[in-house]
């Protein structure tokens, strides 16, 4: 009896230290889900909040979403970009992870070096690509000409045909040190008797990275690709900077299409109901990546 | 007893300490504006602040900048949120997407007290929406061309009259591996992509609104867009309203469009390229212009804050602002303020009044465009994107245009 009351009285306890952590949660994540799909079931064109919220309730704002094919070019566009820009920060990630595992002079502060990109403001990142990549005064151009790989000028950003690979560009750059930092961790902590002992037995260097490395690294690796890609399907203040989803919409990804129907077009209820759905792409996305990851982490 | 005395007396010396500070708080009405560090007219807003400040003890303007390409989305975020400016600054194309919205309040009353219902220009009825007028034009005016004389002379062109030479112009005067061009213009998502366009169509006597619907595919529309397309081919890539400023600043391009207020910017260009910057009217038959930015009062402010703004624009409004407004360079509204000393002195304003005077309004007048102008902005600009960074044939892009905006903004 006394046991029992006991452990009663410690899980009360604990929920009531919990307590504080729930309420910033409801504050701060719950309640702004609640008021967003609230406006993304309120049809109207009003911006002043108090009279969206009077509204009544409907589900026009997912017609006109789920009907417009903006909304589907967003999509793909959010998808090119996601994995266009996954995929080389990842490769760049984890070379430069196994390039700094190894050692070498001012392997310390050249470590350091490498967070850089990781802290440069999204917004001064796109400044310095716009400039580098500008297609009369670039450096990037004109050494390409330099190099007899151009023969006119591009117009990376301008260009329909280029400038997602123009946005994607300057995102792998930001992106890829946090690949970098995530491998290198998780690459310090494989024992060196492993690759002593690959190495008596005969292997090779893509042999040790396959059998030693990149067991030791996979799960970081996994649970980085699943937190970059969820940064990267959300990505606004690059593109946006960049091209603001220009060229004729070629960089629209869903983040940028929120904005313009929100602040561009004054449709509070068709934003939200685009936020809505990025939402539930998200979690779907984390869910399916989740169970793969439960595996990995038995 | 003692205890609870010496309380009441630290309370209320507590509360005359408070009260004193309060009793003479300053009122500070925000200014959010793009112009507040832009040169030749930042000055004008910053001594007509002091000049307010000092005659208004107990009032402070918070002036505040705002880069252009944001500053409409910055205000619809504000106003949405309730949290709008007390002096609110708008481009006046963007004017009656906020009034449809009952975020402007009407100052009918208020004008009767003042003479600008006959002394403005009649750009002034821009600023009526639902029968009420809610805003102050500011500026209305002309385009200007804005040319680099010696690169002209370099090139052997006269300063061209017509459409035609002046694409000849651009063409002679670019030489793009060196980084020379023939024109600067925007060349890049900005809000300001339609008034490029716009420029060459009402320029060229035609008009893409006619008879309340749309005409993107008349005959003689899609000859001034390709008028207009062509000229880019002969302006840098990626460039904003700032960095084609700034490349004709620099001496690095023979042509600018622009508005009179280009003129403070161009006074500051280096020594040696100064000398070659002249302005002239744009070579169009007819000038294209409009209605450039307006003074409003937001509706759901403080009362006392309301008079208080009123009585800055008002000020602004007055002979001797509007005299000092037309000496930075930009055609003041007020009738009569510019004399021939003035002119004297700065030849340039000669033609910034010449032009203004006979321009015509660029901007749509349909009520539904005009409520919804950032659509209708917007898909203008996708479609000139599309013309600049494609192939596609300027008919067709145009008529895929009008086939959207008939979905989008239909015509009431």
């Amino acid at each position: 009896m006394a046991k029992r009351s006991l452990k009663a009285a410690e899980r009360r306890l604990a929920w009531l230290l919990l307590m504080p952590a729930f309420a910033a949660v409801a504050l701060l994540v719950a309640w702004p889900i609640y008021v967003v799909v609230q406006m993304s079931v309120r049809p109207g064109r009003s911006l002043a909040l108090d009279q969206l919220m009077s509204q009544p309730l409907g589900l026009a704002n997912y017609d006109r979403v789920l009907h417009q094919s903006t909304t589907w070019a967003a999509f793909l566009h959010s998808g090119v970009y996601t994995v266009g820009t996954l995929v080389p920060a990842f490769l760049f990630g984890l070379l430069a992870a196994l390039l700094f595992n190894r050692a070498f002079p001012a392997r310390r502060w050249l470590r350091s070096l490498l967070l850089l990109p990781w802290a440069v403001p999204g917004v001064i990142v796109s400044i310095t690509f716009l400039w580098m990549l500008d297609a009369s005064y670039g450096v990037v151009n004109s050494v390409l000409r330099r190099l007899g790989l151009l023969a006119t000028d591009l117009a990376w950003f301008v260009d329909a045909d280029t400038a997602m690979l123009a946005v994607i560009v300057p995102t792998v750059w930001k992106s890829f040190p946090f690949f970098t930092i995530t491998i290198l961790a998780a690459l310090q902590a494989i024992p060196g008797e492993l690759y002593e002992a690959a190495k008596v037995d005969g292997a090779r260097a893509w042999q040790q990275f396959r059998f030693v490395t990149w067991p030791g690294v996979k799960r970081p690796a996994m649970l980085a690709v699943l937190l970059n890609a969820l940064w990267t399907f959300r990505e606004f203040d690059i593109i946006y900077a960049s091209t603001g989803g220009g060229p004729a919409g070629a960089t629209e990804t869903l983040g940028i299409l929120v904005y313009r129907e929100a602040f561009g077009s004054f449709r509070f209820g068709t934003a939200a109901a685009i936020g809505v759905l990025m939402l539930a792409t998200a979690t779907v996305l984390v869910l399916v990546s989740m169970r793969r990851l439960k595996d990995e982490f038995r | 007893m003692k205890t609870t005395k010496s309380w009441l007396r630290v309370l209320a010396i507590a509360a005359i300490a408070l009260a004193a500070p309060l009793a003479h708080a300053q009122m500070t009405l925000e200014f959010p504006t793009w112009q507040a560090e832009e040169p030749g007219v930042s000055t004008w807003w910053k001594e007509l602040i002091a000049a307010y400040e000092a005659k208004n003890p107990g009032v402070k303007v918070n002036i505040q900048q705002v880069p252009f390409a944001q500053f409409v989305k910055q205000m619809t975020v504000r106003f949405a949120a309730g949290s709008p400016p007390d002096i609110v600054h708008l481009p006046s194309r963007d004017f009656a997407s906020f009034a449809d919205q009952g975020w402007l309040e009407p100052l009918d009353d208020r004008l009767k007290a003042t003479d600008i219902a006959a002394t403005w220009p009649p750009l002034q009825s821009e600023m009526s929406w639902n029968g009420k007028t809610q805003g102050v034009l500011l500026m209305g005016y002309g385009g200007i061309l804005f040319y680099n004389d010696k690169m002209l002379k370099d090139a052997k062109v006269a300063l061209p009259r017509t459409p035609d030479e002046w694409l000849a112009a651009m063409k002679a005067t670019t030489d793009a591996p060196k980084g020379q061009f023939g024109l600067a213009t925007i060349t890049a998502e900005h809000p300001n992509m339609v008034v490029e366009m716009a420029s060459w169509v009402i320029g060229s006597g035609a008009d893409w609104l006619k008879g309340g619907k749309y005409n993107f595919t008349d005959p003689a529309v899609v000859k001034a867009v390709d008028g207009w397309r062509q000229s880019v081919g002969y302006a840098p890539k990626g460039t904003n309203s700032a960095t084609a400023r700034q490349l004709f600043i620099d001496g690095k391009v023979a042509f600018l469009r622009d508005g009179p207020w280009v003129w403070g910017a161009v006074e500051k260009a280096p020594a040696d390229v100064r000398p070659n910057l002249r302005i002239a009217g744009l070579p169009f038959p007819v000038t294209p212009g409009g209605a450039s930015n307006s003074l409003h009062l937001a509706a759901k402010t403080d009362a006392k804050k309301k008079d208080a703004a009123w009585n800055f624009i008002q000020m602004a409004a007055s002979p001797e602002w509007q005299h000092r407004y037309a000496l930075t360079g930009s055609p003041a509204p007020r009738k009569g303020v510019v004399t021939a000393a003035d002119i004297g002195a700065k030849p340039q304003l000669k033609t910034v009044n010449d032009e203004a005077a006979k321009a015509r309004n660029l901007f749509p007048e349909v009520q539904a465009v005009r409520a919804n102008y950032n659509d209708f902005a917007t898909l203008v600009t996708k479609a000139a994107m599309k013309m600049i960074s494609t192939q596609e044939p300027t008919a067709k892009a145009l008529a895929d245009l009008q086939a959207e905006l008939e979905k989008q903004v239909p015509l009431r």
